[in-house]
């Protein structure tokens, strides 16, 4: 394939992010920069704001537990999923993978009927006279977070079952041959060669619980409110597009500076990750 | 240090399927042995069952006077070289090496030195910080012996440790791992569907077939004289002639195939010839003879030139043979001639069942 060829391939694809997306973010981003008060000054009043800084903590808090919890949970079943013999392997993924056929916004409503006051917890709990009054678990962190590792463990379980079944059983083998017992093969080989699936699992459910906005906003409410309902708020509520952008920008910039550091976390495990 | 292996009435199944039948071996201190046989004949299984990777239906694995059967494959102390190398893709040569005696709690600057002074006696001093990614197969090899050798196991096993490589390094490879095998002088049990790999490398090889062993003893005698038509077959006794005794006369005895030829054969050379036996004989142990005389008559067929003979294919009464004519009377196909045991080359195996 001559040079043309292959850079004539990509170039559909690189039209499509550059017009679609680079050129759309760097007006968004630009806008902010573009203020009477100068041009930092939206940014000042967003970090001067202790309600706007709250709900970007509360962001941070939110998806960071939301990543732990899915990469323990997901680590666990896919370690499970990857030493089953081939037709149960593809019925346990199938089941895995199964709710994401249905829509965001469907499985974050479900959480609505499980959570509520007259939910089935606290139907069950109330019954069992276990508790006398029904708890309020809706519009709290908890509920959210559920909700989003309820969301984003099949992604996880889909990368790791993959990644895990990539290991040699002749390396496993190497490690227990060279007398390392489970726990120590287990830290020292199996762990550190699932990295590149833990990255890359944990920046998609990372990317994807601190962007999110359907489930905060059904499950949170404006009690706890995270960065993209506040976007929403300020673009399609207030009007504030300067605010709104100010928000994308900080949401941008602290994703690409998480998914660097947990790159960086990941090379010093594994020399052969990205 | 140097403890012998032993393997008793070991049987292993796939499911319903019997892939070790009753299988039992020895390896005294500090002899190498190899298991040779084609794919799927059971050779792979015992060493995996002698590592701890499989549990057997029945048997015992002994190493001196420790009972490995049930024990965790990590407690048994064994060094293992895989056909794939096995190197963990994440550790650079160095810490490949001294993993095991990390796991045996040996302290860094100890590891250091040790997997150091391996590294050294492999050739690869110079390697060790790179990943096994940036070594080629024969390093990787050597990386992979290294550390197996380092935790200095009474038991080294390889499984088909060369046939990843290519035809001019296995045989460098295969004296490196003589050479450090008796120098360290560990029992060692070597699994190779090379039959050329084994004789070369082995003190004793097992021929195995079907979860058995047909035959276990030095090269030279599997070579020579073949316990079965089996073993005959594997070591390359092309042809083999069953034959039936008509006359005895002392040490000479005279034999009858099918078609009617008539052998002489003596007892001298042979040992006791039994009634009914066949004769095996690679292509050199079969002369063509272009005059009349005692032996096979055959029809020629194809003629190949070995540099040393001349090789024909010849049907006869007992079927198609192999036998070497003289280089300084090339004979045409077609031409009838009389194939005639040369007694040295061939030996007497029992009929097939």
């Amino acid at each position: 394939m001559n040079k043309f060829a292959k850079w004539g391939l990509t170039l559909p694809a690189t039209i499509a992010v550059i017009v679609l997306l680079l050129v759309p973010v760097i007006l968004t981003i630009a806008t902010t920069f573009d203020e009477p008060k100068g041009p930092f000054s939206t940014y000042a009043a967003f970090f001067n704001s202790g309600f706007r800084v709250n709900i970007l903590t509360r962001t941070l808090r939110i998806a960071l537990i939301t990543t732990s919890i899915s990469l323990v949970v997901g680590f666990l079943a896919a370690y499970v999923i990857a030493q089953m013999p081939g037709r149960l392997k593809s019925l346990a993924i199938i089941a895995a993978v199964f709710p994401l056929l249905t829509g965001v916004v469907v499985r974050s409503f479900a959480w609505l009927i499980i959570l509520g006051k007259n939910g089935i917890v606290n139907d069950a709990l109330t019954g069992l006279g276990i508790i006398a009054e029904p708890l309020s678990m809706l519009y709290t962190e908890g509920s959210v977070i559920v909700a989003m590792v309820y969301l984003f463990v099949p992604l996880m379980i889909l990368t790791l079952t993959g990644v895990l079944e990539g290991i040699p059983r002749d390396v496993i083998e190497a490690s227990s041959s060279l007398g390392a017992k489970p726990v120590a093969t287990f830290l020292q080989v199996i762990l550190p060669l699932a990295v590149p699936g833990l990255i890359v699992g944990a920046v998609l459910v990372f990317t994807g619980s601190f962007t999110s906005y359907a489930t905060p906003q059904l499950l949170g409410g404006e009690r706890q409110m995270m960065m993209g309902t506040l976007l929403y708020q300020r673009a399609m509520v207030t009007f504030d597009w300067v605010g709104a952008s100010t928000v994308a920008a900080i949401m941008v910039v602290i994703t690409i500076a998480i998914v660097a550091i947990m790159s960086r976390m990941a090379r010093r495990l594994n020399p052969m990750a990205v | 240090m140097t403890v012998s292996l032993t393997i008793e009435n070991l049987s292993a199944h796939y499911g319903s399927t019997q892939v070790l039948k009753d299988l039992s071996l020895s390896v005294a201190a500090g002899e190498l042995v190899s298991l040779l046989g084609s794919s799927g004949c059971g050779k792979t299984t015992t060493l995996r069952i002698v590592a701890g990777f499989l549990q057997p239906t029945s048997g015992h694995v002994r190493l001196g006077d420790r009972d490995l059967t049930t024990l965790a494959a990590h407690a048994r102390d064994i060094g293992l070289v895989f056909q794939n190398y096995a190197l963990f893709p994440h550790l650079t040569v160095m810490d490949n090496v001294s993993f095991g005696l990390k796991q045996r709690g040996v302290a860094k600057a100890d590891r250091l030195v040790r997997a150091g002074a391996m590294l050294e006696r492999v050739g690869l001093s110079a390697l060790a910080d790179r990943l096994p990614s940036a070594l080629s197969g024969g390093q990787k090899q050597r990386v992979a012996l290294a550390r197996a050798l380092v935790i200095e196991p009474p038991l080294l096993m390889f499984d088909e440790p060369l046939s990843n490589l290519d035809a001019k390094l296995r045989v460098d490879m295969r004296v490196e791992i003589r050479q450090l095998q008796k120098a360290n002088g560990t029992t060692s049990l070597y699994v190779t569907h090379d039959q050329e790999e084994a004789f070369s490398i082995s003190d004793r090889v097992a021929i195995m077939n079907a979860g058995r062993i047909m035959q276990l003893d030095t090269p030279e005698v599997l070579y020579q004289k073949p316990a079965n038509a089996f073993v005959a077959r594997f070591v390359g006794f092309e042809n083999l002639i069953p034959l039936t005794v008509k006359a005895r006369d002392g040490a000479n005895v005279t034999a009858e195939a099918a078609g009617g030829a008539s052998l002489n054969l003596s007892q001298d050379i042979f040992g006791a010839i039994p009634d009914r036996f066949m004769l095996a004989a690679r292509a050199d142990g079969l002369a063509v003879k272009a005059v009349a005389g005692k032996g096979i008559a055959a029809t020629l067929g194809t003629r190949t030139y070995l540099g040393r003979a001349y090789q024909y294919q010849c049907s006869t009464a007992v079927g198609d043979l192999v036998a070497n004519g003289t280089l300084s009377e090339p004979l045409e196909p077609g031409t009838a001639a009389v194939l005639e045991p040369v007694a040295e080359q061939c030996c007497i195996l029992a009929p097939e069942a």
